[in-house]
């Protein structure tokens, strides 16, 4: 086993727990080693007890462990908590006062250091200070790091800190977590929300909107940030219903649209959703899952939304549904997501949720494919016009799908209603056409089917079992499956990119060629093996199942997988 | 068919409706813009008064009930330099769209937003809407209605709408001329329109408004706000038709740092730029 330190910092929001957080991750970036960090917080503003959890190895790492080796305390009161949580031969380093020094923990006075800095809130920093010290990361390497992040003032009294953090540590500390040099890679930092931004951006998105709601706020602030310099306009919503209205007004006058939401916004979509299956404008929805129902927990994870994304609007219409796995897969997909819209001119649901959305990784820049946007608007002479010079929006094709033009193009009108229409956009009352058209629409749906992005299998090509997940579960399942074939029992794991279209063809294959199927899910009733038994009428023996709001962690995929195996092979016996 | 927006698109409503005249006197105003029908939208909700724009040759969006501003506001941001024009009915634009109002006169798009305000639901068979007289009794409420009106006027006056006008259905000039003046008026244009629903509103007639309407004088200032709320709220003994309140201020469009020209379907990603993005988020030691 090569290195795999997991540095797990945690207090109360307001203490820097994010900041110092992200520093670490950069020092591992910086030192030559990958990370995956994610972030488990509470739903306030300041207090409370938050953590985030920096995994440090020699290969690109794909998910988090449950177990730290190093956890930094900034808020003494949360040991009893996160004790635990540390490995049986890991460092605990509290701030002070700590009710009872043992062995695993260390006291630390990150306030008292800090406040000789310059400033009683840099304990994170002195903190990041000591961390560094057990990293053996140079005192030179952290200051060129600060200066990355801070400037004047600020940053000297940042370096202050971490060098009162490494000065207080030296000596004091074991060898044990001491990373050995390695070459510098430039590598590019990005959080799940940001690339699934990025990802839109590049994707040619020129109209984003939304309320803000936890997780799909940080979507719209990579939004807002990232494509103002190509031209995106961003506006916020009076509340989700008007976003998505909005996004399709926007998406009608021949911009790529996108809205980002959680469930209950998305629930507020519904209705528009549906507008969109109607008036057959592309737009793309980022739907950020956390544990419902209601408010559930707002600041956690969960995957409890595939059924509601797939069902989501009334009526019946054609729909993409797409789950990245991974911070490249959220970039990729989006950018995808965008294309598909317009191509079939559907609505797309990106399903992400709290556990990728915080989720960073060090990623290779080459490793984001920069794509060329294909718009398919018509324009001037492309505009098809009947004897009378008129444009039809809705004209009936063999694919179902029609050339769309844009309000404003000289000679032609673009008409578009919610209600059953014509060809020409106009409402109508009559049976023929409204069965026309809702065929017209259906077409649409082979089509995106046809393009279904296949689900990715690794492992043995046959055997035993597979396991079957989608979107942010992919890492953790394929970490799972290395522990299992270190025991020696070899599995085979399955990640749904798209989960609609349903790739029956694709997973119908896979599926017979395994004994015993199990899906991995963060929700209690196992959506997706429902969805695999009604798709294929094929069996799914079990979930593996997480709905505290928590992530899965490899070893806890591991650990059950494995006795739901052992239950199978008794049962077959 | 004549009219430079005629359609041949079959009418839906009822023989007398107080929309005839308001679909009147909605083409005479866009005919007066002398904008051609490429360069219009209409936008609507849901309700009869939201059928209006399939009467007319323009660009044409009839979305969701209550949600005509959310789909309007996108339009004129995606591509300012098309007429938006909203024309729905006073449940769909008070009742189920109320948070859109509020907030869209707040942003202050260059909209004119024509409300067909009848007092009534008339395609779902006689509800009181928003707008309904306390004591009307629709066929939700058997009793009277028990809420006190919904005041568009005062509302938008109070929220600093810059162009705050009733016109009356009836009088298809004057209404023409109101309409004309909230197109050309930079920024969200409101004109609350008193129309007689007559199969459902046997209160709120022709008859009625005649008597209770009056013109407010040519000597008016309606840079007022102060005279400009008290008329707004006057509606028991009169009713006040005309511009009530006109302020200019810098509508959403000029002060979004991102819309103007091009539209958004005409700009461009560039590869480089998106690679240049990519790259600014690459780890590099100083």
């Amino acid at each position: 086993m090569g290195i795999d330190i997991n540095i797990r910092i945690t207090g109360g929001a307001g203490q820097g727990v994010h900041t110092v957080g992200a520093f670490i991750s950069c020092m591992a970036v910086a030192a030559g080693y990958h990370f995956h960090s994610t972030q488990d917080y509470m739903s306030r503003i300041r207090g409370g007890r938050n953590s985030y959890s920096v995994r440090m190895m020699d290969i690109p790492v794909r998910a988090g462990r449950a177990d730290a080796n190093i956890l930094l305390l900034l808020d003494p009161g949360h040991l009893s908590h996160f004790l635990p949580g540390l490995h049986p031969k890991g460092l605990a380093l509290s701030d002070t006062p700590i009710v009872r020094q043992t062995e695993r923990v260390t006291a630390v006075p990150l306030k008292e250091l800090a406040a000789s800095a310059g400033s009683p809130i840099l304990g994170n920093m002195v903190g990041a200070g000591i961390v560094a010290s057990a990293l053996g990361v140079s005192p030179d390497m952290m200051d060129r790091l600060l200066a990355l992040e801070f400037r004047g003032d600020f940053l000297e009294k940042n370096r202050k800190a971490v060098r009162l953090g490494s000065e207080w540590a030296s000596g004091y500390l074991t060898e044990a977590f001491r990373l050995p040099p390695a070459p510098f890679r430039p590598r590019m930092i990005l959080a799940g929300n940001e690339a699934l931004a990025l990802g839109a951006v590049a994707g040619g998105c020129k109209f984003a909107t939304g309320y803000p709601m936890t997780p799909g706020s940080g979507i719209l602030l990579g939004l807002s940030t990232d494509g103002p310099p190509l031209g995106l306009v961003f506006e916020q919503a009076e509340d989700e219903i008007a976003a998505l209205n909005m996004a399709i007004g926007a998406s009608y006058a021949g911009a790529r649209s996108m809205v980002a939401t959680s469930g209950g916004g998305f629930a507020l979509m519904a209705e528009a959703l549906s507008l969109a299956g109607m008036l057959e404008t592309p737009v793309v929805i980022a739907l950020g899952m956390r544990p419902g129902p209601a408010t559930g927990m707002p600041t956690r994870t969960g995957q409890e939304e595939l059924e509601f994304a797939l069902s989501a609007g009334h009526g019946e219409f054609p729909r993409a549904v797409l789950a990245p796995g991974s911070v490249e897969e959220a970039y990729t997909l989006a950018f995808h997501a965008m294309e598909t819209a317009e191509a079939h001119q559907v609505p797309c649901i990106i399903l992400t949720d709290q556990y990728l959305a915080d989720t960073s990784v060090d990623i290779d820049p080459d490793g984001l494919p920069v794509l060329p946007v294909r718009r398919r608007i018509v324009r001037g002479a492309e505009v098809p016009r009947n004897a009378e010079g008129r444009y039809f929006r809705y004209a009936l094709t063999e694919s179902g799908v029609s050339p769309m033009s844009v309000p404003g193009e000289p000679g032609i009108t673009v008409v578009a209603d919610s209600d059953e229409h014509d060809e020409d956009g106009h409402l109508t009352e009559d049976h023929g056409i409204r069965v026309r058209m809702e065929e017209k629409r259906a077409r649409k749906e082979e089509g995106l089917a046809a393009e279904t992005l296949p689900p990715l299998l690794a492992g043995p090509p046959d055997g035993e079992a597979v396991l079957v997940g989608f979107g942010s579960t992919k890492g953790v399942i394929a970490e799972a499956r290395e522990i299992l074939a270190r025991e020696g029992i070899f599995v085979a794991a399955v990640h749904l990119r798209q989960v609609w279209p349903f790739p029956t063809g694709a997973m119908e294959g896979i599926l017979s060629r395994y004994g015993t199927a199990l899906t991995v899910e963060n929700n209690r009733r196992g959506q997706l093996a429902s969805l695999i038994r009604k798709e294929t009428g094929r069996q799914v023996a079990g979930t593996v199942s997480r709905f505290d709001g928590q992530p899965f962690t490899p070893e806890g995929v591991a650990n059950e997988v494995k006795e739901r195996l052992w239950a199978e092979r008794s049962t077959r016996r | 068919m004549g009219g430079t927006f005629d359609t041949a698109v079959e009418s839906a409503w009822c023989p007398g409706c107080g929309n005839f005249p308001i679909l009147t006197a909605v083409k005479k105003a866009l005919e007066r813009t002398g904008k051609e029908k490429h360069e219009i939208v209409l936008v609507s909700g849901i309700g009869q008064a939201a059928k209006l724009p399939h009467y007319v040759d323009v660009n044409v969006f009839n979305g969701l009930h209550g949600r005509a501003l959310p789909a309007a506001l996108a339009i004129k941001m995606a591509n300012p330099s098309l007429e938006v024009v909203v024309t729905s009915g006073d449940g769909d634009i008070y009742g189920e769209g109320g948070n859109h109002f509020v907030h869209n006169i707040r942003r202050n798009p260059d909209i004119a937003v024509f409300v067909h305000d009848n007092q009534v639901y008339g395609l779902t068979k006689g509800q009181p809407s928003p707008t309904s007289d306390p004591g009307w009794t629709g066929s939700l409420q058997r009793s009277g209605v028990i809420s006190g009106p919904f005041p568009p006027l005062a509302v938008a006056v109070a929220l600093g709408c810059g162009f705050v006008a009733r016109a009356m259905a009836s009088d298809v000039d004057h209404t023409a001329e109101l309409m004309y003046q909230a197109i050309t008026h930079k920024g969200f244009a409101l004109v609350d329109i008193l129309q007689p629903c007559v199969t459902f509103n046997k209160k709120n007639t022709y008859e009625w408004y005649g008597k209770m309407a009056y013109r407010v004088p040519t000597d008016y200032h309606p840079s007022d706000r102060q005279r400009a709320f008290a008329l707004s709220l006057e509606w028991e003994e009169r009713i006040p038709v005309g511009i009530l309140y006109r302020q200019e201020r810098p509508s959403f469009e000029e002060v979004h740092p991102g819309v103007g020209d091009p539209p958004l379907h005409a700009r461009q990603t560039p590869e480089e730029a998106i690679r240049a993005l990519i790259q600014e988020r690459v780890l590099t030691l100083p």
